[in-house]
């Protein structure tokens, strides 16, 4: 794949008035594909806006380049890059009905009015507002002058799609029909996109490539597979996946071709090394402290399991059972998508299979090995 | 006995009625759950139990006394607000024991349910903090604390997890039931999110159009939603509709679903001939080979994770879109194009057009409202 948007050692640093310094973004390098869709997806302060506002020219990068069809681009002004965004407080022109608004991205090209017409009314159609289209923003509810933003955004032809919080105020009811839609147009146009959001959900849904940042930096750029089955760092772990990752500090103890993880205040998890696999035999090397972590869908319930907890919580979700037991002194979560029938207080028996297990560093948090899953 | 017995509350706001004869009784012990969507009158109906605002029309009652006329202080009633409302110049120490300082309770004594409460709510070692200087999942648990510190018989909590981080609104979600339990308090807990109704709710009080419409444990309201209104506030993705007239075919009843005939149970022979709106969890609509009576021809037109479940969007004959989700780990990914769907009979919901009432099928009780 060719690459669309290329950001090379990017800073953003803020110097507000009478206070000290903010550094926002830290050496920022990415690369977005010909057609990829890519999300930048953090907690609130932790980058992914500004970068952003860098990439579609509402804010100057402190230091850094960025290229968009190869072209650079950091000194331009947000209307000579062709870019196309949707923002989060929606900035529709309060004069202009919303067809105007969705139309009036298209009036500098050399459409005809027909093609215009056509074009406003496909994208009014993918997001539902056809019937408001002549209606002004102040007379339409948060949610539909979202959908009005997201359909001006995406009428236009550009070289990059920039989205922030593109579905932040939609129901729920609407929010998973329209991901679907939204994700089969950008991909069947090929249309290079970069999105914002602090939902998970939304970037799992969309994206083909997901960008965690936090603190400023960039945790790890990667598919949705790969956060989760090979999260580069206790925070990407931790962050990704809902419910979050189980995780406990541990000691290593080697016996044999055997390796035994030992919970501080808690049970002692035993590997041989066949199970364990070379990989994270070799990442454990003769640490004596690790932190083990194991992704609540992957803890395995019922008979024949070598350990029992006691279930502080049982929830049935409609859907899937989220069982909570007391390990270690903490909570190990565990979902089933089938009913499970534990009550509060009863010991329940569970594992983890060596497949599933993450080895961490305790010190500098990263990742140390993964288990690997029976090709 | 019912520990807080509201009947046929009204409050209107001007010209805009909030709450049009609203009833509901809650269990002493019991967490209910009040759910509904934003704008539907949760927060007006918290105010009116705490005295905050007086009813237009209606009683409420509380441990069985009639407290319609009584002001706030004599109520006796915990509450917890989702914007936390902390004194910003108090430590979050002195916040939680204000709730006690009003009973001239001697201080060795605040001093020790104090520390009780946030070691229950993991604080303790941030008591000495001001509220500026906590994180909001901190903050929230300080408001919480104060509300529990003097052990309500009768606890109200307006969306207390609404602005702490997903990580540790999951974390309480999962703690807070037992944590209310052990308190033994009975609690109308607001929230906005059917996950939180489900998790921590006993029952779930789902708040529409003003009343109730439908007070039940959340396994029932799922199975059995007495309405289509209730049916569509619960799920990830939510319920797929489809408009269906029912037909008598060889003595079975049946329906059309993009152009498949779909035999419905016999007990559903009352529902023929009538408007209805078919429910169809996206949980129980299952892609299948080959081409088997009863599956529905779709396209299908993309596929995207929702944690640890694949939503599928398809389109039927005729344009309609339906939603199918699926659980776990798949080796090869879905194929865009042409398809086939089954679905779960057991769990299929069927609805009234007119009124949005569900059908209940033949032998089956209905859930009560």
């Amino acid at each position: 794949m060719s690459t669309s948007l290329s950001i090379r050692a990017v800073d953003k640093i803020y110097h507000p008035r009478g206070r000290s310094a903010v550094h926002a973004v830290k050496a920022l390098s990415m690369d977005v594909g010909r057609g990829e869709i890519v999300a930048l997806l953090g907690s609130s302060g932790c980058g992914k806006t500004s970068t952003l506002r860098m990439i579609a020219g509402f804010e100057e990068v402190s230091a850094g380049s960025i290229a968009l069809a190869d072209r650079r681009v950091e000194s331009l002004a947000p209307a000579a890059r062709n870019v196309a965004m949707a923002f989060e407080g929606y900035s529709l022109y309060p004069p202009l009905t919303v067809r105007e608004n969705i139309a009036f991205a298209l009036k500098r090209g050399r459409l005809s009015a027909s093609d215009v017409a056509r074009r406003v009314q496909q994208m009014a159609a993918l997001v539902e507002i056809e019937s408001i289209l002549d209606r002004y923003p102040s007379s339409i509810s948060g949610g539909q002058q979202q959908r009005a933003s997201l359909a001006r955004a995406l009428v236009r032809d550009a070289d990059l799609y920039v989205l922030d919080e593109p579905m932040g105020q939609l129901e729920p009811q609407l929010r998973a029909v329209l991901r679907g839609r939204l994700k089969r147009l950008l991909k069947d146009r090929a249309m290079t996109s970069i999105f914002v959001t602090h939902d998970q959900t939304e970037a799992n849904a969309l994206a083909d490539r997901i960008a965690v940042m936090e603190g400023g930096v960039l945790q790890q750029f990667a598919n949705q597979h790969d956060l989760k089955e090979r999260p580069a760092n206790l925070y990407v772990a931790t962050f990704i996946g809902e419910p979050p990752m189980n995780v406990f500090d541990a000691a290593v103890i080697r016996t044999g071709d055997r390796t035994m993880f030992e919970l501080d205040r808690g049970p002692s998890f035993v590997f041989d090394d066949n199970e364990l696999g070379p990989e994270v035999r070799q990442a454990i090397g003769n640490r004596r402290r690790t932190v083990i972590g194991v992704r609540p869908h992957r803890v395995v319930l019922g008979g024949g399991c070598g350990e029992t907890a006691c279930v502080v919580s049982n929830q049935w979700l409609g859907d899937q059972s989220h069982v909570a037991m007391l390990v270690a002194e903490k909570l190990m979560v565990a979902v089933s998508h089938v009913r499970v029938s534990a009550t509060i207080g009863e010991s329940v028996p569970y594992g983890i299979r060596a497949q599933d297990l993450h080895v961490f560093d305790p010190e500098t948090t990263l990742a140390l090995a993964h288990g690997v899953r029976a090709a | 006995m019912a520990q807080i017995e509201v009947r046929n509350l009204c409050k209107s706001f001007r010209d805009d009625a909030v709450l049009k004869g609203l009833s509901l009784s809650v269990d002493k012990g019991e967490i209910v759950a009040l759910f509904g969507p934003s704008g539907t009158g949760k927060t007006v109906l918290l105010r009116l139990l705490a005295g905050i605002y007086a009813p237009d029309d209606g009683t409420i009652g509380l441990r069985g006394r009639d407290a319609s006329g009584s002001p706030p202080e004599k109520r006796g009633i915990g509450m917890a607000f989702q914007n936390f409302a902390l004194f910003p110049h108090m430590t979050a120490r002195d916040n939680i024991a204000s709730a006690l300082t009003a009973r001239k309770m001697d201080a060795a004594k605040i001093q020790r349910k104090v520390g009780a409460v946030a070691r229950l709510l993991k604080i303790d070692h941030v008591l000495g903090h001001s509220p500026r200087e906590l994180s909001n999942g901190q903050k929230q648990r300080t408001a919480l604390a104060r509300a529990l510190v003097g052990e309500p018989d009768i606890l109200l909590l307006d969306d207390p997890l609404r602005n702490v981080d997903a990580k540790l609104r999951y974390e309480m979600r999962l703690e807070l039931p037992t944590l209310l339990k052990r308190a033994g308090s009975t609690v109308l807990y607001v929230t906005q999110d059917f996950k939180e109704a489900m998790a921590l709710g006993d029952r779930i009080a789902v708040l529409l159009d003003g009343a109730i419409a439908q007070c039940d444990t959340p396994a029932r309201i799922y199975a059995e939603p007495v309405c289509i209104g209730v049916a569509r506030l619960f799920g990830d993705p939510t319920l797929n509709l489809v408009e269906v007239q029912p037909q008598l075919v060889d003595d079975v009843p049946e329906v059309r679903v993009g152009g498949a005939a779909i035999r419905l149970p016999a007990s559903y022979a009352a529902a023929v001939g009538g408007n209805f709106t078919l429910g169809l969890r996206p949980e129980s609509l299952h892609l299948v080979d080959g081409h088997a009576p009863g599956t529905i021809a779709v396209d299908l037109v993309a596929v995207t994770p929702l944690n640890e479940k694949s939503v599928l969007l398809f389109t039927m004959d005729g344009g309609n879109e339906l939603l199918a989700s699926e659980a776990g780990d798949r080796g090869a990914p879905r194929r865009i194009g042409p398809s086939r769907l089954a679905l779960d009979l057991d769990t299929v919901l069927l609805f009234d057009r007119d009124s949005g009432r569900r059908f209940i099928p033949a032998g089956k009780v209905g859930a009560k409202s």
